[in-house]
């Protein structure tokens, strides 16, 4: 179909295939090359893969793995609740105002994840005192410290859920709002309520969506640095709690390239392989619907923009 | 339009008509109050912001915390904001201005020129070039920051603008986003008619094509601006000179001197002012931008 041209613009490509190199394909390289090495004295000796077995008994770096895991299964899991309940509701007809709500839910994710974690370590501090105190109504009266230690991670859930929970329920908004009104007019017809509609139709055929928000989400949160870095300076998060965490203080703690560029390795392989898989489980049956909505998708947009992306933008997974 | 499928067919007025039926005021009510409580909790965090920032040290913890003070400070924070440090904070604005301007501007030119050619013409290396743009998308920026900084030292940026611009020219989910955009906004007999009218390749693409797919370029801009300016872990570990801080670090760098015994005054005020400012252009601005984010997000969903 697309013909091939003779005269190509490599030109325009040039920029891009340079910015590749130069900040993704050499970093990558030059890291691997440095994670065979130890620095001593301020000179690189080699140790071939030594590092990599000294993180094979980092149990602290799997510790810290594990932790980003189980967090993001907790946040994901209240997070997308709370999405596709609120999707839901504001596409029933028990809501007026739907516009504003979209708007007000949506709003967190234009604030940055440093003033969110500024702002909640603020909030969760005791010394403020704030929402705090509906906490004691179930610990007897006893004050609730969320920054404290056996606390903390649960304090990071809640400003995730925060923002991003707007975010995931534009996406399955606007998943929702792609789907053939016909299913609803039959599913009356068959005597369907509301609630019903929404437990039989919508979310079913929401799963594509969730299934790529639930691992998009996991992914992302293997990345967790920004909130509970902050966090660090109120509370006694330590200086490897996350995998990311571990692997900047490595590098700027205790000027540790090597160990450092060794765990950003596994950790970009670890994230690459997690997101292989989820392409493979999830890409199978849509790869030629992806195709055709792409292509919906693209036609909607030259025209009216915004409107028309409301309404079919949602199908692309 | 007319393409496929029989939601296409579906006006807003047949949706109307759908949300037309039996009105159940009591389930209306339940849900309303459930819609209101989520947008409580979405909105106060950003409420208690903006009645903190009008308080002094004293006022924000022996005041109601959602409640404004007898005496607003407003004025007196701000003083103290613009005059802390000879002003810095406003530098930081500037320098916030500067990456994200720059960096939207150029990563979407860059992203437009690279999905264009890789949409519309074969190549050699096209598989290739996908694949790649691919790859780096699933890789997240933050598991490379490491071996970024360690590229941007041994090209001796540390600690300049270009050192936190240049890495965030790499976009590839830019390029994922304008080429699946290019390849169904712009047909393919537009490079042969704007050859038989005589131009290049590059007039076509700069003269044609450009305006063409402008609301892609705008999405991707302002999805691009919006990042960068949010933007902490990479300018973390590039700059350690406080006057090429964006702001992000800069609220941050104070935020840790609270609880560093010997740090001087708190600057309770200072941090919760600047970080209202910080957000307040995208509070103004993003009823309107919001339809373009939002399609661009739906759109590129691919990538979080």
């Amino acid at each position: 179909m697309k013909r091939t041209h003779r005269r190509v613009p490599y030109g325009l490509l040039a920029p891009f295939a340079l910015v590749f190199l130069l900040f993704f394909a050499f970093p990558f390289l030059y890291s691997l090359y440095l994670s065979f090495f130890v620095n001593s004295g301020g000179t690189n000796h080699f140790i071939g893969l030594r590092n990599y077995g000294v993180a094979w008994q980092d149990t602290n770096f799997w510790y810290a793995l594990f932790r980003v895991v189980y967090y993001g299964v907790v946040q994901v899991a209240i997070m997308l609740v709370l999405a596709l309940a609120l999707a839901l509701l504001l596409d029933s007809r028990f809501v007026k105002s739907k516009a504003v709500f979209r708007i007000v839910y949506f709003l967190p994710y234009a604030v940055p994840g440093v003033i969110a974690a500024i702002m909640w370590g603020f909030l969760y501090s005791p010394q403020l005192d704030p929402i705090l105190a509906v906490f004691k109504l179930f610990t007897g009266g006893n004050p609730v410290n969320i920054l404290a230690n056996g606390h903390v991670l649960y304090g990071i859930v809640n400003m995730a859920i925060w923002e991003w929970t707007g975010y995931n329920m534009t996406i399955y908004f606007a998943s929702l709002t792609s789907i053939p009104i016909e299913l609803y007019d039959a599913a009356k017809i068959d005597g369907c309520n509301e609630s019903q509609v929404a437990l039989h139709i919508k979310l079913p055929l929401l799963r594509p969506t969730i299934i790529m928000t639930v691992v998009l989400s996991i992914i992302g949160s293997l990345q967790l640095f920004n909130e509970p870095f902050i966090l660090s300076s109120m509370t006694s998060i330590p200086w490897n709690y996350t995998p990311n965490m571990e692997i900047y203080n490595m590098a700027f703690a205790y000027g540790n390239f090597t160990y450092s560029a060794t765990l950003s390795i596994i950790l970009s392989v670890i994230t690459f392989i997690a997101s292989l898989l989820f392409m493979y489980a999830t890409s199978d049956e849509r790869k030629t619907k992806k195709v055709r909505l792409h292509r919906r998708m693209a036609k909607g947009q030259a025209g009216n923009h915004a409107s028309e992306v409301r309404a079919e933008g949602g199908e692309v997974v | 339009m007319s393409v496929t499928g029989p939601s296409f067919s579906t006006t807003s007025l047949q949706r109307k008509h759908h949300a037309r039926g039996l009105k159940n005021s009591a389930k209306t009510l339940l849900t309303m109050a459930l819609v209101i409580v989520m947008a409580a909790y979405f909105l106060l965090p950003l409420y208690w912001l903006l009645v903190s920032m009008t308080k002094n040290t004293t006022q924000l913890f022996n005041t109601p915390m959602l409640a404004f003070p007898s005496h607003l400070n407003l004025g007196a924070n701000l003083r103290w904001l613009s005059s802390y440090q000879g002003g810095i904070f406003w530098r930081w604005v500037l320098n916030s201005v500067i990456y994200a301007v720059i960096t939207s501007c150029g990563a979407t030119l860059i992203s437009a020129m690279a999905g264009y050619v890789i949409a519309m013409y074969n190549f050699r290396f096209k598989r290739q070039m996908s694949f790649a743009v691919l790859g780096a998308l699933m890789v997240p920026s933050a598991a490379m920051v490491i071996p970024v900084f360690l590229m941007i030292k041994s090209l001796g940026l540390i600690n300049t603008y270009a050192g936190v611009i240049l890495p965030m020219l790499f976009n590839p989910f830019g390029v994922y986003f304008m080429m699946v955009y290019i390849h169904e906004a712009m047909p393919m007999e537009l490079i042969d008619s704007g050859r038989i009218d005589g131009a290049n390749d590059y007039g076509i693409f700069f003269r044609i094509g450009m305006p063409l797919i402008r609301p892609g370029l705008v999405t991707l801009l302002l999805i691009t601006f919006v990042s960068t300016w949010n933007n902490f872990f990479l300018p973390l570990v590039l700059l350690n000179n406080s006057n090429l801080y964006p702001l992000t670090l800069g609220l941050d760098i104070w935020t840790a001197n609270l609880n560093t015994a010997g740090a001087g005054q708190p600057l309770y005020p200072l941090i919760l002012i600047g970080a209202f400012l910080s957000i307040l252009p995208m509070l103004i601005l993003f009823p309107l931008l919001r339809n373009y984010i939002v399609s661009g997000i739906a759109m590129g969903s691919v990538k979080s």
